[in-house]
Order: structure tokens, then sequence, then C-alpha cells
């Protein structure tokens, strides 16, 4: 249900924003930065990632070639979309707009970053700005930390959150918290969004049969929802909480539409026998010629030489 | 496997371990954080004229294979074109462990067929020529019109690569119905035997076989088309392979397409990009398969289009003229 | 020279007058240089329609997506049902003992052997790459009908032309020393062809022997070619070819399309090669009474294919129906049901019109008719898929062919008369040895009573 009302905002969203103006982000958003500096690294990552995610509606930056949509989705090599800070950027990948998905259910904070230094490195004036720390203004001075493990008995994943600093370390509390689980296209929300409790734990029922990998291990990834509060905080670990999965190729059993190795037995034998039996008689009568010629060769020897 | 039990039957005191680690790894960063800022902006900026003196000089940027980012002297470049044998070989054996599945949402179809525009596009085929085609459907008197969506439905028990004398159509082990067009003889027999009129027959020159002439052939994009033999949807396996969703699924602006791997119960939607549970998705949408009573077992699944977004709007009817033959 | 098995004057001199009379058609006459120079030049028209298909490929066929089968699959699956009748003529009934076939069995062999070695060639014209053919044997898949198909006619061909050959062999020795006259490479292959044969009791022993086999191996195999060209459409899901029955229908329907080859063949060999003595009206009151039966069973195996889906009118089955009986094929369907099959049984019934001429004139329609009926087997049941035809130019909706693929199937024909003729003007069309034989016995019959 959560699904289809966000797709009917989606969808009925874009003509009323279309309408009104430019794309707002909020003033406390704008001035976020990146944590780390942008690298050929982070543009090459950032590269795939835009050419797995955006090429279909933005096209090659800098080609211009994006495809026809309203409002238009635009060239992000352009000045108009360059214009935009780092922090503004971040936020419109992140939260989306209208047929702009929201990428931060796809992918981590540090990928959208990513893809913004790809982004970038169109832009011969831009210099980076780095954020020095992680900070919180919930927690100042602390770095949230989180730690995701896996309860087998209820089938539950446990994210706990805490506030680290050089003298103590307390729990998290009151902390909107997303689980995420990796999938081959992307990340799938487990259960809904939760609450950091008061030892500042947020559990997440795993749904029933969810597969893993052979082993059952899912990759996870726990992130804060409001990230102002919190930072840009996420964790990822493998856990053994899935379903073991052993996938089977769908190749395994012999069939009328398998490859010729795989035929059904059946089939094999009886146009095998069939066809040697019918050419063995074949043959035979074939060898048949042969005689008719050899009797007639004698007798025509033996005439010959009756007639000398 | 012995330390993950661990973990989970002895959970507070290992979280608590994990924590203390991170704050020692935290201290760590904090003191290289101020020198990582200040030396980063340098290289920028230095690698930043670096770079412009390199391409002054006739210096090339590639990209590796395995990723990398190299300059290396243009007149070193050599035009290596892709092993046709190891594109055909991978053509075949698919990807391991995947069973690939497509769901398509009627109840967000308006017609607005960017799909069959982009799949066309990507497969160089006319507009009249189909791998995926919407469809106005109408089951009977009292029921409504929809529009459908209809690829190909890369059914488990496939008739028409049952009937294929040559393996020029096959089935891979993640459950794509592919076609070698290098192989195929043009019988039609597949044709004839698929239920879903999926398949398509190049009757003329494909639109850009002149274009297409230096191409290696890629079994999983069936590019270039070829006169004289079948074509169909590939569920875009040279996409999947790079971690992409298909041409069609990611075109859609409505959020039809739901596409994954069925033993990961995961689809992802094109549009949105949100991945949901297929279970689940299937269950509460009660998604269905088209002609199931013909035990054909497709990997296309429908939900059906009730609560419908759009109205039901047919549009201008578009005429299709044949070129000349 | 003196054939051994026939001692008496008296029956070297009836041998002599059959040889005689089947062997002054053996000749490179004015009229045949000219009937096949006809054909040849016709043919070569034809295949320049086939030159351009190759080079522009299928699209110049009526033929696109939907309908993607049309007139050169029905034409095949005629050419294979029509050369079934080899296997009814020369086994079916001569097993059972009608030794009233004799006369008749080898131009039955004779069509056998052209349809089906035609019919391999028509195939290959609708393929969209012939020239990957040999892929056919080079990656054959063994669960594909087509490759069962290919394998099977394959065997029917040798089949026939051996069932041909072997009682050809004693008729060759026959001749070759009776064919003054003729261009000395005929001679020269009857001498080749005849295997020294010296009419020695050994060599008609493996002769009959060779013959026993093979009339019994090609029973199984004529049916194995007929059904599995049937199982082409019945394998696939498609409305109209599902059907379960289609092994015999087809089984039943070719023979009543070889049976009107035969019996125009048989007319026409009569009058031309004025050979009344051989081809009499007995024959043909014979064939008359073959072909009543072959269309009656046909019938019931058509009741069963229309009134069975029709009765419960299944989505898919309830339009293809109304297409065949009201809609766009009714004018085909019908004429095809009661001008090829229904009247035809009805006149045959009536003695006057077991005469040759009548009944010649009747396979004419029955045989146009056969072609017709695959025609509506093939084409109809494609142009309404599951799935609604939509987004496509009009030409693609309904199936029309375009006088270049007709001109390719009248080629196939062309090809067929031109085997048939070849191999009925440069061989004795009646077998003479067993024509003799024959009488010999009867007339030792007799002379026993």
């Amino acid at each position: 249900m959560k699904y289809f009302i966000l797709t009917v905002l989606f969808i009925i969203l874009p003509p009323v924003i279309a309408w009104g103006q430019d794309w707002v982000v909020p003033e406390e958003r704008k001035g976020r930065l990146s944590t780390f500096p942008f690298t050929d690294e982070t543009r090459q990552s950032g590269e795939k990632l835009y050419l797995t995610n955006c090429i279909s509606c933005h096209g090659n930056p800098g080609k211009g070639n994006y495809i026809n949509l309203v409002p238009s989705p635009g060239d992000p090599a352009t000045e108009k979309i360059q214009r935009n800070s780092d922090g503004e950027i971040f936020y419109k990948l992140s939260v989306g707009r209208g047929q702009m998905p929201s990428f931060r259910n796809v992918l981590t904070g540090d990928e959208i970053w990513h893809v913004v230094s790809y982004l970038r490195s169109f832009n011969k004036n831009y210099v980076q700005k780095v954020m020095q720390i992680i900070t919180s203004s919930a927690y100042p001075g602390a770095v949230i930390m989180m730690t995701v493990g896996f309860n087998e008995a209820d089938s539950t994943v446990i994210v706990r959150a805490s506030a680290v600093d050089e003298q103590k370390t307390v729990p998290v509390t009151g902390a909107e918290v997303r689980l995420f689980a990796r999938r081959y296209f992307g990340m799938m929300v487990i259960d809904e969004e939760k609450t950091t409790s008061e030892s500042g734990t947020a559990v997440f029922k795993i749904p029933a049969g969810l597969p893993g990998d052979k082993e059952g291990n899912i990759h996870f990834s726990a992130k804060f929802a409001d990230e102002d509060l919190f930072g840009i905080v996420s964790k990822d670990t493998t856990l053994m909480a899935g379903e073991i999965t052993v996938p089977v190729s769908l190749l395994a059993e012999r069939s009328m539409w398998n490859n010729v190795r795989k035929a059904p037995i059946w089939v094999i034998l009886t146009y095998t026998i069939g066809v040697i039996g019918v050419w063995g008689f074949i043959f035979l009568i074939m060898m048949k010629l042969r005689d008719i010629y050899i009797i007639g060769s004698f007798i025509q020897g033996k005439k010959s030489s009756e007639a000398i | 496997m012995a330390k993950e039990k661990q973990e989970k039957s002895n959970e507070k005191p290992d979280l608590d371990k994990v924590v203390e680690e991170s704050r020692r790894d935290f201290i760590r960063r904090l003191s290289i954080a101020g020198a990582v800022s200040v030396t980063g902006a340098a290289a920028l900026y230095s690698g930043h004229s670096f770079e412009k003196a390199k391409h002054s000089k006739g210096m090339v940027r590639v990209l590796t294979e395995d990723n990398r980012l190299v300059e290396i002297p243009a007149d070193q470049i050599k035009d290596l074109k892709p092993d046709i044998k190891a594109l055909k070989a991978r053509g075949k054996e698919g990807l391991q462990g995947k069973r690939w599945v497509m769901v398509i949402d009627l109840s967000r179809c308006r017609n607005a067929r960017k799909c069959v525009e982009a799949c066309q596009s990507a497969h160089h085929l006319r507009p009249y020529e189909y791998h995926i085609n919407t469809l106005v459907m109408k089951e009977s008197v009292n029921t409504p019109e929809y529009f459908m969506p209809k690829p190909c439905q890369h059914c488990d028990n496939p008739p028409c690569v049952s009937v294929c004398p040559v393996d020029a159509t096959y089935k891979r082990q993640d459950g794509i119905v592919l076609i070698d067009n290098e192989r195929c003889i043009g019988c039609r027999f597949c044709m004839a035997a698929c239920p879903y009129s999926a398949r398509m027959f190049h009757w003329q020159e494909p639109s850009q076989a002149e274009n297409d002439k230096e191409k290696v052939y890629d079994v999983e994009l069936n590019v270039p088309q070829k006169k004289g033999t079948i074509s169909k949807c590939l569920f875009s396996a040279d996409r999947i392979r790079e971690g992409l969703l298909p041409y069609c699924v990611s075109a859609c602006p409505n959020g039809v397409f739901y596409f994954g791997d069925e033993n990961e119960d995961a689809v992802t939607n094109g549009t949105t990009k949100e991945t949901v549970m297929l279970s689940e998705l299937l269950q509460k949408n009660a998604g269905y398969r088209l002609q199931v009573e013909l035990g054909t077992n497709p990997r296309v699944y429908y939900l059906p289009p009730k609560n419908r977004l759009f109205e039901f709007e047919r549009g201008p009817e578009k005429e299709y003229r044949e070129e000349t033959i | 020279m003196n054939e051994i098995r026939f001692s008496s004057p008296k029956e070297q001199g009836k041998l002599d007058s059959v040889a005689s009379d089947v062997l002054r058609n053996v000749r490179i006459s004015k009229a045949f240089i000219i009937w096949i120079g006809f054909l040849f030049l016709a043919l070569a028209a034809c295949l320049y329609a086939y030159i351009i298909q190759l080079k522009e490929g299928l699209g110049v066929t009526g033929l696109r997506d939907y309908t993607s089968w049309g007139m050169y699959i029905a034409n095949f699956v005629f050419f294979v049902a029509t050369s079934l009748v080899g296997m009814l003529i020369s086994s079916v009934l001569g097993l059972i003992g009608y030794n009233w076939v004799k006369p008749i069995s080898r131009i039955a062999e004779i069509i056998a052997i052209a349809f089906a070695a035609v019919a391999g060639l028509v195939i290959i014209s609708d393929m969209g790459r012939p020239d990957r053919f040999p892929f056919l044997f080079r990656f054959g898949r063994i669960q594909s009908p087509i490759l069962w198909d290919v394998t099977v006619v394959t065997t029917y061909l040798v089949l026939s032309l051996l069932l041909w050959y072997f009682p050809l062999i004693p008729d060759l020795a026959i001749s070759k020393n009776r064919l003054h006259g003729r261009p000395s490479f005929l001679i020269k292959v009857y001498e080749l062809l005849s295997l020294r044969w010296e009419h020695h009791e050994s060599q008609y022993r493996i002769l009959k022997q060779a013959m026993r086999i093979l009339l019994i191996l090609i029973i199984p195999t004529a049916f194995a070619i007929h059904t599995v060209t049937s199982w082409l459409f019945a394998v696939t899901p498609r409305t109209g070819w599902d059907s379960t029955i289609f092994g015999p229908y087809f089984l039943s329907g070719a023979f009543v399309s070889g049976t009107a080859a035969v019996i125009i063949a048989m007319y026409f060999f009569r009058v031309n090669y004025k050979l009344e003595k051989y081809l009499t009206p007995f024959h043909f009151e014979k064939m008359g009474r073959v072909l009543i039966l072959v269309s009656i069973v046909y019938i019931y195996f058509n009741l069963n294919e229309f009134l069975v889906p029709g009765y419960k009118l299944k989505t898919g089955d309830a339009i293809h129906l109304r297409e065949l009986f009201t809609g766009h094929y009714a004018m085909l369907f019908w004429g095809v049901q009661l001008v090829g099959l229904v009247i035809p049984v009805i006149l045959l019934l009536i003695k006057q019109m077991r005469r040759p001429m009548p009944m010649m004139i009747i396979s004419v329609f029955v045989l146009a008719a056969s072609w017709l009926k695959r025609y509506i087997i093939v084409v109809p049941g494609q142009g309404h898929p599951n799935l609604p035809i939509q987004n496509v130019p009009v030409e693609w909706v309904v199936y029309k062919p375009t006088l270049i693929e007709t001109a390719v199937t009248i080629a196939s024909i062309l090809l067929v008369l031109i085997i048939i003729t070849i191999l009925s003007k440069l061989f004795p069309v009646i077998p003479i040895w067993e024509i003799a034989e024959d009488d010999h016995d009867k007339e030792k019959l007799s002379g026993n009573e």
C-alpha cells in the first residue's frame, strides 16, 4: 500500500510542481558537503552508477541527449544544473521529484556522493569543499555509529545506534532507522521505518522466506532517515538472516525444449532406433542389388565361355 | 559461519565490542580528516592542471576492462574487435544462479509506448517491428478496455524452443529465451508455435543493416539484425549482465515495469527504482500470467488493471506504413 | 533373345506384344521435346521469381509476422500428401493381393517420387536463409518435428525410388534389346541399370524378396512422413492446429489427393500413350471405388475435426470456425468440402461416373480441392492469434499471396511434371514382366481347371 501511495504521489505531483517554479531545496540541506574528497575513483564509481540509474532519462552528460519529459530532465553538464550546490544536487538525487526517482532507497549515501562527484567532473570551474567530520546536531561532538545483528530466534535484525565521543558511548534514541537488503538491481526496504528505543535499538522483522545466498547470507544496509539530526550514517553488514537458496539451473532436467544433449530419452531412443532400423533394411536391400548383379555376371560369364 | 552463529546467540556483548572497535577507528580517522581535506584540495587542483597538460600532448583517456581510467598516447590506440566467440559463449551460458522475472502493472499503463520506442531504438527495429508491443485488450463485452505491454513471456516450457530444428533459439539457465541469428535458418516454426505472437521475422533488410555491417554480432542484443532470421524480446540480456534494468523497464515513465531475480524474491521498478518483494507484490495485487492453461509457464507476471491511475484513453489511431520492399 | 521364364512361344509372344506396346512410348519424340522444352522454359521464368525472393527476402511474399506460414507450407503439405499414394497402391492394395494394381503401381511410384522429391525443395523455398539448409544436419535438434520430417521425407524418397527401380530391372533387361533407333545414351543407361539381369530364377527370388521387404517397410515410413508433417502443426498450441487427430486426418486426406492424382495420370497415359489395353475401364472402375472409400474416410475425419470443437465453441475455436463457416474463408471452405469431397463421392457412387473420362474430370476437382484444403488448414488459424493483432501495417492483418510466391509455387508443380515426364517417357510406364507374368499365371490357372 505504501508503494501505491508513493506512486500516486509521484504521478499526481509532477504537473502540480511543473506549473510551479524551480525545485526548492530546504535551506538547511543546501550546504551539505561530501565527507570525502572527489577522486578519480569516486568519479568512476559515480559514472558507473550514472550509467545504471540516470542515463535512460538524462542521457550522456554534455551531449544533451536527455529524453523529452515534462518537466524536462535536462543535461546534468549544463550550467542550469551545475549551479546547484553539492548539497542541492545530493538532496535532489536522494529525494527525487515527480518522475525523478528517489535514490535514497536505491543507493547508499556514499554512492550518491559518487554520482555528484561524477557530475562535477563536467564542470571546469568546480572546486570541491569537503566536510571535515561527520557531525550530528543531536549529539554534538560525537560520531554516530551503528551495529547490525541478527536474532535467529524471532527472525529479526537488530540495529543499534550509539553516539561515540572520546569519553563515552551513549545510545541514540528516537532516531528513525531504515533497513535495506541488497538485491541485484537495488536496495529493498525491509519491514518499515523504525524508531530506536531507549537502548538505541530498532528491531526489523525479516519477511518469511526472504532468500539469501547459498549460505543464507544477505547483505544488509541500515540508514538513518533523518540525516540532518544524525548525520549520514549507514552500516553495511552481511548476515545469515535469509533462507538458504541453492539456485537450480533451469536446464537441469531433460525436456523437449532443452538442448540436444538434454533431449528426453524416449525421443532419442525412438528416433535412433527408427532411423537405424529402416536404414539398416535399406542397406540390406541395396546389397541385394549387388547380389543380382553378381549372379547376372556369373551367368553371362558362363554363357560366353559356352559360346567359345 | 561459526562466528556468525556466535554473534546471534551472544548478541549484546558482541555489539558492544563492535562499538568499541569503531570508536578506536573513529579517533584514528579524526586525526587524518583535517589532513585529507587540505591535501585533497591540493591534489584536485594539481590533478586538474596535470590533466590539461597531458591532453595537449596527444594523450587519450581510456576506460580499461577492469574499469580503470588510464591514459595512453593517442598514436598507440589499436581498434580491437570484441571476440565473437566469447560473446556467443556468454550469451549461451547466461548468468549463474539467476532466474529473471518481469512484473507488469497494468493499472499504471497509459500507453505511452516509451517501452516500445526504447526497445526499438536499442535493437534497431522499425516502428512496426516489435519485441514489445502495447496492446489494447478487452476480455469480454462488459469488461473494460485496458492497455497491456506484451514482451516475450520467456516461458519455462517454451513451445518455440521445443520446435527449433537447429538450436538457434534456446533457453538459458537464467530463464531467458535467446536467438542466435547466425544460426537461424528462417523456417519460422517458432513463430507458428508461439501462442503470444511474441516473435518477429526480418522479411526485408533490417532498417539499420547498412550501419551495422561492421558491428560484431552480440547475441544478447541481437544486433546487427539479419534479414531472413527471427528476432524477439531478449529481456535485454546485455543490460542485465551489467546490472542495468532492461531498456523497456527503465524507459517507462509510469512505473509499469518491475524486473528482478526470482531467486532473490525481489523486483525493481524501472521508474521509481524501488525494489520490492516479488512474492508480496504478486500476492497483494493478485498477479497472474497469460494463458496459463497452455502450460507454457511464462516468466512475465501481470498485475490486474484495478484502481487505475489513468482514465483509459485510446488516443489518436496511428497508421503504420510498411516500408517498400 | 529369349527370356527364360517364358519358355513357350505363346508366352514369349505375349511378352513381345506387351513390350512393344509399352516401349512404343519410350522415345524422344518431337512432342516430348516441345513439352519438356515448354516445362523448362516456364520453370526458368518461375525460378526468376525465386531469385527475386532470394535477393529481397521473404518480404516479397504476402507472408508477415502473424501469418508467417502460407502458400509454400500449404503446397509442401499437399506434395507430401500426394506422394503417399505410392504406398497406398503398391503396398496396401498390393499386399492384400489385388493383382489389378500391377499396371498402375509404377504410375503411383512415379507420382510418389516426383512429389516427395520436390516437397523437400518446397520447404527450402520457404526458408528465410536457404543457404543455411546444411545446418539441419550439422546442428539438428532431435526434438524438432522438422528434423523428423527431413529424416522421413528422405527415407520415403529413397524407398519410393527403390520400389520403382526393383520391378524395373527385369523390364530394363527385356527392353534394352528392343530399343532400336533410340538414342544410344538411353540404351547405355538401360544396360547399366539392368544390372546384368538374366531372368534367372535366383535373380527373381532375390528381387521378390527385396520387394516384399520394401512393400512392408514403406508402410510405416509413409505413415511417419505424413503424421510428422501433421505434427508440424499439431505440436503447437495454436487454435485450429491444436488437434489430436491431425495425424490420421492428414493421412486420410493424403490418400484422397494421391488417388485423384493417380487417376489423372492413368487417364493421361491411357489416352496419350495408347495404353487402353492395360489401363482399362476396369482399372478406372476399381480406382473409383478406392477414391470413394478414402474420401468417405476423409469426410469422417473432417466431421470429427470440425464437429467436436464446433460443439464446445471454445473462444479461439469459435472465432476460427466462424471464419471458416461464414467468414472470410467461407467460400473456399465450403467449395473445398462440397465440390472437392462430398459431391465427388455422390457422383462416383453412380456407375457411369466411374468410367475413365468422368473419373478424370472428377479427379481434377478433387485434386485442386486437395490443394486448397491444405491452404485452409495452414492459413486461417494464424489470422486469429490468441492476442490481438495491433499497431502493424494493414497488409499484415490478412494474408494475401503475391505473384512471386504463386510463381515459385507453380515452379514446384512444373518440377513435379518434369520428373514425371522424364521417368514416364524414358522408362516403361507399365511393368512389362509383371503384366506378362500375371497373364502367364492366369493362363496356367485356367489350364489346370
